[in-house]
C-alpha cells in the first residue's frame, strides 16, 4: 500500500511518545500493567559470570520497568567481555555492576538504575529489602546459607523472589511467591471462557428460546439451518425433559441427548446436513455442564481477608467478599455475558447477544451494590471504580490463587518442601514429555550439586575474586559435585533400576557442567533471561499465570519442564 | 583467548568452525536484534544483515540495538554499528535493501553456510524459503506474536519447507455484513476504514464493484451502489462548512432509514436506529474534541460525534494542502496517523450505536483496524536463543536432532518441540524441480519458452501455467503475453519463473527456472536450457490436501488479486464465510496476513 502523501499527524492530537513506544506491549498487559511495571523496583543480586541476570534486566528495562538495582561484587575481567553484551573494552577492571548499569540505562531513558559493589552477604545484612518489588538472586551465591537467608527474608516480607542458574547448556528458574498470590486478570484463552447457563437459564432466555423455536418443525430449510445452536440446545432440553419426568442428568443423559438432538437435523437438503446442528453437537459436551465454582475461587472465598474485610483491605478482597455474597444467594457466578460466534442469522445473533449482555450487566450491578454496601459498612470513602468490579466479575471463573512456596536452596539440608519421596523419584525418572528423552529433573539435582561444590570451594578460598575460575581449577571439583549428587540419590532410598540410570545421567550432566568451565553461554543466558523477565512481568503486573514454581531448561535438547516443588 | 573460554569449552570443535562461517540474517527487527547479539557473542565469523526498514519509535520497546536518536535510520546499518562494538573480530555487513532485489540471487545465497529468517511478513518469508531451497542452504525460520513464538529448521529434502503446510487465510467478511447487517464491532470498524474513509478521502472502489448475474441480492447491491454514488456527490461539498453534517446525515440517517424500510430485514430483530444530527450536535456542543486522547475507555455518542466532526475538519484541511500539488489527493488509513484513526474510531462507534452493537475504545479500535500484533522483548529473546540452538544442530549436520520449537503461554511446559517433519511430497514449493534457462533479451518471447522449450523439448501438454512472483503470466486463457518479450514482462537475469503442470493425468511437479540473459547466436533459438532438465511426476495425492493449482495452500494469494464480486449474504455468521471463501468477501486488511508473522 502506498503511504498517504502527507501523514505527519498534528502533534497536539497524538498519543504521547511513551504510549507510542510501548504500544506493542500495551496490547498484552494494558495501561494498568504498564503502570505496575513503571512503579516497580527490581533488585538483582548478581554472581557467577553474571550474564543471565543482566540479560533479564535488559528485557525489563526495554518495556519500561521503573527502577533496578544491581548488587555485584565483581570487577570486569577479560572473560566477561566475551559473554556479556552490556560491557565494553573500556569496562575492564571497573565495577561490573556499575558498567552493566550504565550500558543498560542507555536502552531506555525513562528507567532509573543503581549499582552497589558489595558481596550479597554484606548487602543483605545491611539493607532494607522491603523497598524492592521483586528480587532476582543469581546462583552460585557461593554460600548456601546466604542464599537461604535471602529466601527467608523475602518470604517474611511476602516479596516475590526468583532464583536462577545458567551453567553451560543448562538453566533453571525457581519462583518464590508469597503464600497467597491471587491473579484476577489471567487472560484465559477464548474457547474456555464460555458460561452460557444452558442448564440454568434465566427466565428471559428461556422465554426467548421458546418463542423462537415454537414452530421449529415447520421452519423452511433455510430457517431451520440457521437456528443458533444455543437455542437448539435449549429447545431440545425442554423436549427431553417432557419425556423424562422433567429431568436431565448431566452425568447420565448427555450421550443419549446428543443423539436425540442429532436425530432432528435435516439431511434431505442440498448439503446433506445442517451446520448449526453439527455445532450444537460439538458444543453440547462443554456447554451442558453445571456451572461450578472453580477451586481457585473457592479457596479465595475461604481466605481470612475475604471473610473479614477491613477498612484497609485491598479492593481485591472487598470484591471477592461481594462476589461471595452473590454466590451465596444464587449459587452461581456473575454471568460473563459473551456469546461465541455461531451459525445464525444476524438478527438472532444480535438478540442473543443482547440478552446475555443485559443479564451480565444485571449481575454486575448486583455485585457492585454489594461492594457499595460493604464500603459503607467499613466506612471507606473512595469507591472502588465500577470498571474494576466489572472486570473482576467477568473474570471471576478464571481468577487464580497461587499458594507460593519457599525456594529449595539445598535439598540435602531442607528436603523437597512437602513433596513425597515418590514424587521426587517420579520427577527424576519420568521421560520428558516433549523431547522423549530422559527427565530434566536430574539437571536440577546436578545444579544443586554445582552450588554445593562452589560453596565448598569458596569456604576454602573465600578471598578469591573469581570464584568460578578458582573452583573449576580445583582438582576435586567434580568429586564435590558427585558426592553431593550421590547423597541426594541416597536419600531417595530406592533401589529401582530407573533411579540408578537417572543417577548416571545426573553425573553425566555434572561432567558436562564441569566441561563448560563451568561458565555461562551467552545464548543460553539470553534465552533464560527472556524466560525470567517474562515471569517477572507476569508477577509485577499480576496478569497471566506465572510458572509455579520451578522451570528447568535443557539447551542441548531445546526442551523445558516445569515442576512444583 | 580468555574471552572465548566458556564458549569453546561447551561447543568443542564447533566453536572453531563458527569463526569460518558466513551467516545471512534477513530482518533486523525484534528477533533480528537479539539474534545478531547472540550470533556475535557465539563467535560466528561473518554475518550479513539485510533489512529494508527504518527505525520507528514503536520498535524501541524491544529492538535494543536502536536508540531514540536512530529513528528513521536504516535498521541494518544501525544494528551493524551497535553490534560490531561488542566483538571486534566479527565481520558484519549491512544491506539496507529488499531481500527480493535481483542481486540477492541464488548464487549469492549459495555463499552462505546458513540463513536466519527474522522477518515480519509472509511474502518475504516465502521468498527466502524458495531461495534457500534453490541454493540448497539450510534456513532457520522464526516468528513471534505476543507470548507465542516458533522456530523451524528448513533444509531441502530433509525437512518440511515453509510452504509445506498451508498458512492461515486472512479473515474476511461478506460485503453485506459490512454494509447492511453488521453485528459485531469489527464489522463497523471495517466499514469505517475500508468503505467510508476511502469514499470520502480516498479512491472509491464502489464503481468497480461487480454484480454477478445470478445473484438473488442484485437489488440490494444496486441500492448499495446508489448509496455510494450519493456519498460521492456529497464529496463535492468537501470544503463547505457543513460538510461533516452532510456526511453524518447521509450515513447515520438517510442510509439507515433506507435500510430500515426494507421490512423483511427487521421482521424479528431490532431495526437500526438512525441518529439525529442536530440533536446530538446540540448535546455535544461543549465537548472538547481533545477527548480523542482518552483512548482507554469507549466514548459516548456525543463524544464520538465531537471527534467525528473534528477529525473530518483535520482531514479536510490536510486534503486542501495536499491538493496544492496533486490533482486528486488520497488519504489512506494508517494506524499511526491520528487523524485517520480518530475518524475511523468515531465513525465505527457511531455506526455501532445505530445497530446496538457494543462500542470500543480507540485503543482497541487501533488494534483491530491496524492489525497490530503485540510484540515484547521477552518472547524475542527466547525465540532468538532457540534459533541459535537449532543452528548448532544444523551446522553439525544433526538433522535428526533438530526440532520445530514452539513457545507457549501455558506454564505447564513453556517450550514445546517436535521432530522435523519430512517434506510434504505434494508441496508445490519444495517438491519443485529447478534449473536455469538462457534467454536472448533482444529476441526471446514468452512464446519461445512455452512453445519451443516447454511443449516441444520437455513435452508438456497445453495445460500449463507460468508464474512470476506468484502472478500468472501465462495459462491457456491468457495468451496475450506469448508474443511479449521477456523484458517487457519484467523478466531479466535472476528472475525466477515457475512452470505448473495443470494436466489432470499424472502431472509433473512444479519447475522453477532461473533466468540468465545472454546474447545468443542468430542461428540458435532465443530460449535455451543449458542443462539437462528432468521434471518428475507428482506423487499420487494421498489425502488430497492440495490441488495442483494452489501455489501455497490457499487460493487467495495466488495470481492476481481476485475481483471483488458482491452478494448479500443471508448468513453473516457462518463460519465458512468468515474464514475462507473469497467470492463474496471483502478483505479486512490487505497487508500481510497469516498467523505468526512478527519480527
Ligand atoms: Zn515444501
Amino acid at each position: 500500500m502506498a503511504p498517504p502523501i502527507a501523514t505527519t499527524p498534528p502533534v497536539l492530537q497524538g498519543p504521547s511518545a511513551k504510549e507510542k513506544k510501548y504500544d506493542r506491549q500495551l496490547r498484552l498487559w494494558g495501561a494498568n500493567g504498564q503502570q505496575a511495571l513503571e512503579s516497580s523496583h527490581i533488585l538483582l543480586l548478581n554472581s557467577g559470570a553474571g550474564v543471565v541476570g543482566v540479560e533479564t534486566l535488559k528485557n525489563l528495562v526495554l518495556p519500561g520497568t521503573g527502577t533496578f538495582t544491581i548488587v555485584d561484587e565483581a570487577v570486569v575481567c577479560e572473560e566477561d567481555l566475551g559473554v556479556n553484551f552490556f560491557l565494553e573494552q573500556s569496562s575492564l577492571g571497573k565495577s561490573r555492576g556499575e558498567e552493566c548499569c550504565r550500558l543498560l540505562l542507555e536502552l531506555n531513558p525513562e528507567v532509573k538504575g543503581f549499582h552497589i559493589q558489595k558481596t550479597i552477604a554484606d548487602f543483605v545484612k545491611r539493607s532494607d529489602l522491603s523497598q524492592y518489588t521483586l528480587i532476582i538472586l543469581v546462583a552460585p551465591v557461593g554460600s548456601l546459607d546466604v542464599a537461604s537467608e535471602v529466601s527467608q527474608i523475602a518470604w517474611d516480607l511476602r516479596q516475590p523472589l526468583i532464583y536462577v542458574h545458567s551453567v553451560g547448556f543448562y538453566s533453571h528458574t525457581s519462583v518464590q511467591l508469597p503464600p497467597s498470590f491471587p491473579i484476577v486478570d489471567t487472560h484465559p484463552d477464548p474457547p474456555s471462557t464460555q458460561d452460557l447457563r444452558l442448564l440454568q437459564p434465566w427466565s428471559e432466555l428461556l422465554a426467548y428460546a421458546k418463542t423462537q423455536t415454537a414452530d421449529l418443525e415447520a421452519f423452511s430449510d433455510h430457517d431451520h439451518g440457521h437456528v443458533p445452536w444455543i437455542l437448539l440446545l435449549l429447545h431440545y432440553l425442554e423436549k427431553w425433559k417432557e419425556s423424562h419426568n422433567g429431568e436431565f442428568s448431566v452425568r447420565d443423559d448427555k450421550k443419549a441427548f446428543r443423539e436425540f438432538v442429532g436425530s432432528h437435523a435435516r439431511t434431505d437438503n442440498a448439503e446433506g446436513g445442517e451446520e448449526n446442528y453439527d455445532e450444537a453437537l460439538t458444543a453440547a459436551n462443554r456447554a451442558l455442564t453445571l456451572p461450578t465454582i472453580p477451586s481457585d475461587l473457592k479457596s479465595l472465598l475461604l481466605e481470612e481477608e475475604c471473610q473479614i474485610p477491613r477498612n484497609s483491605s485491598a479492593n481485591f478482597w472487598l470484591i471477592v467478599n461481594a462476589i461471595s455474597t452473590f454466590i451465596k444467594k444464587h449459587s452461581l457466578l456473575p454471568l460473563p455475558g459473551t456469546v461465541p460466534d455461531m451459525k445464525s442469522q444476524s438478527k438472532d445473533y444480535i438478540a442473543l447477544q443482547s440478552l446475555y449482555r443485559q443479564k451480565s450487566q444485571q449481575d454486575i450491578s448486583e455485585v457492585t451494590s454489594n461492594v457499595r454496601a460493604l464500603e459503607h459498612a467499613l466506612n471507606r470513602h473512595i469507591p472502588i471504580p465500577d470498571a474494576e468490579i466489572s472486570a473482576f466479575c467477568k473474570n471471576a471463573a478464571f481468577v487464580k490463587l497461587i499458594h507460593g512456596r519457599k525456594l529449595i536452596i539445598n535439598p540435602l539440608k531442607h528436603g523437597w518442601n512437602d513433596n513425597s519421596i515418590t514424587t521426587i523419584i517420579e520427577h527424576t525418572t519420568t521421560m520428558n514429555f516433549v523431547s522423549g528423552k530422559p527427565s530434566l529433573f536430574p539437571i536440577l539435582i546436578a545444579l544443586y550439586g554445582f552450588d554445593s561444590a562452589i560453596a565448598a570451594a569458596a569456604s576454602v578460598r573465600p578471598e578469591s575474586n573469581n570464584l568460578l575460575a578458582a573452583a573449576s581449577a580445583s582438582p576435586g571439583f567434580f568429586t564435590l559435585m558427585e558426592t553431593y549428587i550421590r547423597d541426594v540419590f541416597g536419600k531417595l532410598d530406592s533401589t529401582s533400576e530407573d533411579l540408578d540410570e537417572a543417577l548416571q545421567h545426573t553425573l553425566n550432566i555434572a561432567r558436562e557442567i564441569q566441561r563448560s568451565g563451568p561458565g555461562e553461554l551467552h545464548n543460553i543466558s539470553s534465552l533464560t533471561g527472556g524466560m525470567i523477565a517474562q515471569e517477572v512481568i507476569k508477577i509485577i503486573t499480576k496478569q497471566y499465570v506465572p510458572v509455579d514454581n520451578c522451570l528447568v531448561f535443557d539447551g542441548i535438547e531445546s526442551a523445558s519442564a516445569v515442576y512444583r516443588l | 583467548m580468555a574471552r572465548e573460554r566458556s564458549m569453546s569449552q561447551s561447543l568443542g570443535s564447533l566453536s572453531r568452525q563458527l569463526k569460518q562461517l558466513r551467516v545471512l540474517m534477513v530482518g533486523a527487527g525484534g528477533i533480528g536484534c537479539e539474534l545478531l547479539k547472540n550470533l556475535v557473542l557465539s563467535g560466528f565469523g561473518e554475518i550479513h544483515v539485510v533489512d529494508l526498514d527504518t527505525i520507528d519509535l514503536s520498535n524501541l520497546n524491544r529492538q535494543f540495538l536502536f536508540r531514540h536518536e536512530h529513528i528513521k535510520k536504516s535498521k541494518a546499518v544501525v544494528a551493524k554499528e551497535t553490534a560490531s562494538k561488542f566483538n571486534p573480530s566479527v565481520k558484519i555487513e549491512a544491506h539496507h535493501a529488499n531481500i527480493k532485489d535481483g542481486h540477492f540471487n541464488v548464487a549469492w545465497f549459495k555463499t552462505f553456510n546458513i540463513v536466519f529468517n527474522a522477518l515480519d511478513n509472509l511474502d518475504a518469508r516465502r521468498h527466502v524459503n524458495r531461495m534457500c531451497l534453490m541454493a540448497d542452504i539450510p534456513l532457520i525460520e522464526s516468528g513471534t506474536t505476543g507470548f507465542d513464538g516458533q522456530v523451524q529448521v528448513i533444509r531441502k529434502g530433509k525437512s518440511e519447507c515453509y510452504d509445506c503446510q498451508p498458512k492461515p487465510v486472512q479473515k474476511s467478511f461478506p460485503i453485506c455484513t459490512i454494509r447492511s447487517t453488521p453485528s459485531q464491532p469489527i464489522h463497523c470498524i471495517v466499514w469505517a476504514k475500508s468503505y467510508l474513509l476511502p469514499e470520502i478521502f480516498g479512491v472509491s472502489e464502489e464503481a468497480d464493484m461487480d454484480i454477478s448475474e445470478n445473484d438473488d441480492n442484485i437489488e440490494e447491491i444496486k441500492k448499495l451502489k446508489e448509496e455510494a454514488l450519493a456519498l460521492k456527490k456529497i464529496r463535492e461539498s468537501l470544503f463547505k462548512d457543513n460538510f461533516a453534517k452532510l456526511i453524518f446525515e447521509k450515513v447515520f440517517k438517510q442510509d439507515i432509514d433506507r435500510l430500515r424500510s426494507i421490512e423483511d430485514m427487521w421482521k424479528s430483530r431490532k431495526p437500526p436506529e438512525a441518529l439525529d444530527h442536530d440533536e446530538i450536535a446540540q448535546a455535544s456542543a461543549g465537548i472538547d474534541p481533545g477527548v480523542s486522547r482518552q483512548d482507554q475507555t469507549p466514548w459516548s455518542v456525543t463524544q464520538n460525534h465531537a471527534v467525528f466532526v473534528d477529525s473530518i475538519r483535520r482531514l479536510v484541511s490536510r486534503y486542501k494542502i495536499m491538493q496544492g500539488g496533486h490533482t486528486s489527493p488520497v488519504i489512506t488509513f494508517d494506524k499511526d496517523d491520528e487523524d485517520t484513526l480518530d475518524f475511523v474510531a468515531a465513525a465505527a462507534n457511531l455506526r455501532s450505536s445505530v445497530f446496538d452493537i457494543e462500542t470500543k475504545s480507540k485503543f482497541e479500535i487501533k488494534q483491530m483496524a491496524g492489525n497490530i500484533i503485540p510484540a515484547i522483548a521477552t518472547t524475542n529473546a527466547m525465540t532468538a536463543g532457540l534459533c541459535v540452538l537449532q543452528a548448532f544442530k544444523v551446522l553439525k549436520g544433526e538433522y535428526h536432532k533438530a526440532k520445530m520449537v514452539f513457545l507457549e503461554r501455558s506454564t505447564a511446559r513453556v517450550i514445546n518441540a517436535e521432530p522435523l517433519h519430512p517434506p510434504n511430497p505434494s508441496c508445490v514449493v519444495c517438491g519443485n524441480a529447478s534449473s536455469n534457462v538462457l534467454i536472448d533479451p533482444t529476441r526471446a518471447t514468452l512464446g519461445h519458452l512455452v512453445e519451443d522449450v516447454l511443449k516441444q523439448e520437455l513435452g508438456y501438454s497445453d495445460d500449463i501455467s507460468v508464474l512470476h512472483e506468484s502472478a500468472i503470466i501465462y495459462d491457456p486463457d491468457i495468451e496475450d503475453n506469448l508474443s511479449k518479450k521477456f523484458t517487457d514482462l519484467g523478466l531479466k537475469s535472476d528472475s525466477v519463473i515457475t512452470i505448473i503442470d495443470d494436466a489432470d493425468e499424472d502431472p509433473r511437479v512444479n519447475l522453477s527456472l532461473s533466468i540468465n540473459e545472454q546474447t545468443l547466436p542468430e542461428d540458435k533459438q532465443p530460449v535455451i536450457l543449458p542443462d539437462k532438465v528432468e521434471v518428475p511426476r507428482k506423487p499420487k495425492q494421498a489425502n488430497g490436501i492440495k490441488g495442483p493449482d494452489s501455489l501455497n495452500g490457499n487460493g487467495e494469494q495466488q495470481g492476481e488479486k481476485r475481483k471483488r464480486s458482491a452478494s448479500i449474504s443471508t448468513e453473516p455468521h457462518s463460519k465458512k464465510q468468515a474464514s475462507g471463501k473469497t467470492d463474496d468477501a471483502l478483505l479486512v486488511d490487505d497487508s500481510a496476513g497469516g498467523a505468526i508473522v512478527l519480527d
